[in-house]
């Protein structure tokens, strides 16, 4: 377990119950974890988790100049999901029909999904403006087409992961944990404004 | 950029670009061009224009109504109205428009065309704006409050924008409206692209609010705050497209999320001087001999290319007749070595289908020709006698060839 955890972590992976659970379960004893954080400290690398705890990854104990070049290309990549992947989480709270955004382990099911999407034109509207993005760009201009791209996309930024390959249901991994303190880190420090009050719409509206 | 930044630059941009604004204000639309097109990238990043065509930008609604009220303007009159009454509004323009048209007063058609437009983009954008920020509210906050009295203040706030909203988009009569402008193409594509084709969607909001209502117009419910976090988010970019977040990487310390290795490649060689695998390593070793003696056993034989001889037809060019002609009077030259033969007397004697000029061309070439190989052959010109005096040009009427004779010395 040891052997295929590390070769794991140094290959970038995040570590979750969903996407290996063995491995998970294995770092949640403290002798399992320290034995990997002291090998991966002979690397300079620790180990690091998320804000939850629900993944694990490997981080820089110093940061130096050429950390710091591959620091900027994980917030690159992490500037391009912004957008696509609070925009597929807002959706698939109107689709589901749920107070609650995605959580590590829940479950969605394509055929399910296109149902809800076929029979709402809002939500097949939105979809289709997922094409605005790069890597969700479909040739089939359908609507069980662009969700195929959107759910392949997002498992191939590590969100997701298919759990059933015969019944098309894909299950969140505990990568979203990382972006939800992503999201909540730059809605503090850039004091972007979500909190929408109920009086401020009835001060600008026209009717 | 904090907020005062933000602010500094939408009127820096306002300022600069007051020309392009005030155009889109009075005309309506402003087209992109080579030279605007950075400035009206921008404005419209700034929301202060909106798309009008593929390749024309108008006013915002909002700051179309600020500066309508800003110049008193007779616009102005719409802001005290609401959203329906805006629909008979158009209607009255359409009506208005149809009698300037068919009275032929040109400039009145102009205006009320301008004015049917501006009307169209405002009940366009603020059903748009007020469907998906009421859905929003409702996704997000409506029922997540802690006592009866907030909730019972909250359910006649709600219901109340809900109900003008439905009074809105009943009074759109989509048929009815289309076949006003039936016979004006330009107003019934804007009317179908701007609202008519959107109505679907905003229905199907009204009835997204309208479920979400009906669930919690009695009950409290608990919105979790990541929700809230992701709602909110998802709306603000919505409406900020061109938002960009900070480069967090270049800040001193990197905010720990951010701290990610760089993930390796990890490949493997064998250490064939390891004596505990060495009979794996010769196992794998024989396989692959195995493999590539199969693999050359199945190697196939080159095929040969076979060598077929055809048989092709020879084709026998014919000569034409001047090289026919002049071989025998060549020949008639050698026969008769050290007479000389008039080309001209030969023609006239034998060759009747090649004009003079062109046999007394032939007979030169050839003598030319033969010339570079031996000199054997003697000729002579004779000329017409010249009458222009001066002018440097020879007129040959014929050529006398003579072969020489044979001689002990070849010099």
């Amino acid at each position: 377990m040891f052997e295929s955890l590390v070769k794991r972590l140094l290959q970038g992976e995040f570590i979750c119950e969903i996407t290996d659970e063995a491995g998970f379960q294995y770092l949640q004893n403290p002798e399992n974890f320290f034995q990997v954080e002291d090998y991966l400290q002979r690397l300079n690398y620790r180990l690091a988790s998320t804000q939850n705890k629900l993944s694990f990854y490997a981080a820089y104990i110093e940061i130096d100049n050429a950390a710091r070049q591959d620091i900027r290309k994980v917030f690159q990549q992490f500037r391009l999901e912004l957008h696509p992947v609070v925009e597929w989480l807002d959706m698939m709270m109107a689709c589901l029909k749920q107070d609650a955004v995605l959580s590590p382990g829940d479950t969605l099911a394509f055929s399910s999904l296109l149902q809800v999407i076929e029979n709402n034109q809002a939500l097949a509207d939105r979809l289709q403006a997922f094409a605005k993005f790069k890597d969700f760009t479909s040739n089939e201009d359908s609507v069980k087409g662009r969700l195929e791209k959107l759910l392949s996309t997002l498992q191939k930024w590590g969100y997701l992961q298919l759990a059933n390959r015969d019944t098309l249901i894909y299950q969140v991994t505990g990568k979203l944990d990382y972006f939800y303190q992503s999201l909540q880190f730059i809605q503090e420090h850039e004091e972007i404004p979500v909190e929408q009050g109920e009086e401020e719409i009835a001060q600008e509206t026209l009717f | 950029m904090s907020q005062a930044q933000g602010l500094e630059r939408l009127f820096k941009a306002l300022a600069n670009h007051s020309d392009l604004i005030a155009q889109a204000y009075y005309e309506g639309v402003v087209y992109k061009d080579s030279k605007n097109q950075r400035a009206l990238n921008q404005l419209k990043q700034l929301k202060v224009l909106v798309n009008h065509s593929i390749d024309g930008y108008r006013i915002s609604g909002r700051l179309g109504q600020f500066v309508d009220s800003a110049l008193s303007s007779d616009r102005l009159r719409r802001l005290d109205t609401d959203l329906a009454s805006w629909v008979d509004t158009l209607e009255q323009q359409i009506l208005m428009y149809q009698d300037a048209w068919d009275e032929n007063r040109i400039e009145d058609a102009e205006n009320y065309s301008a004015e049917i437009e501006r009307v169209i983009f405002d009940l366009s954008d603020n059903l748009e704006e007020n469907t998906s920020y009421l859905l929003m509210l409702i996704n997000s906050r409506f029922a997540n409050v802690r006592t009866l009295a907030e909730k019972k203040k909250q359910n006649v706030f709600y219901i109340s924008r809900v109900e003008l909203l439905v009074q809105a988009i009943s009074s759109l009569r989509p048929e009815y409206l289309l076949e006003m402008v039936d016979e004006h193409p330009a107003l019934y594509a804007l009317l179908e692209e701007q609202l008519m084709r959107l109505l679907p969607i905003y229905h199907q909001r009204l009835q997204d609010i309208l479920d979400k209502l009906k669930t919690f117009l009695f009950e409290l419910r608990k919105i979790e705050e990541r929700a809230q976090l992701v709602q909110g988010f998802a709306f603000f970019l919505r409406q900020n497209p061109g938002y960009e977040m900070q480069d967090w990487s270049e800040q001193d310390t990197i905010p720990e999320q951010w701290n990610q290795i760089k993930p390796l490649q990890l490949t493997l060689s064998a250490d064939t001087q390891h004596y505990a695998v060495e009979g794996e390593l010769i196992a794998i070793v024989q396989k692959l001999r195995v493999d590539s003696e199969a693999l050359l056993n199945k190697k196939r034989k080159p095929k040969i290319n076979k060598i077929e001889t055809v048989e092709r037809e020879i084709q026998v060019m014919e000569l034409p007749l001047y090289r026919k002609w002049l071989r025998r009077y060549f020949l008639l030259l050698e026969q008769q070595a050290g007479q000389g033969i008039s080309a001209v007397s030969f023609q006239q004697k034998y060759v009747q289908d090649i004009d003079p000029a062109l046999w007394l061309g032939c007979v030169l070439n050839e003598w030319l020709r033969q010339q570079q190989r031996h000199s054997k052959i003697k000729m002579e010109f004779i000329q017409f006698a010249s009458h222009a005096a001066f002018t440097g040009n020879k007129k040959v009427k014929d050529i006398v060839l003579c072969w020489r004779e044979e001689t002990n010395n070849p010099t």
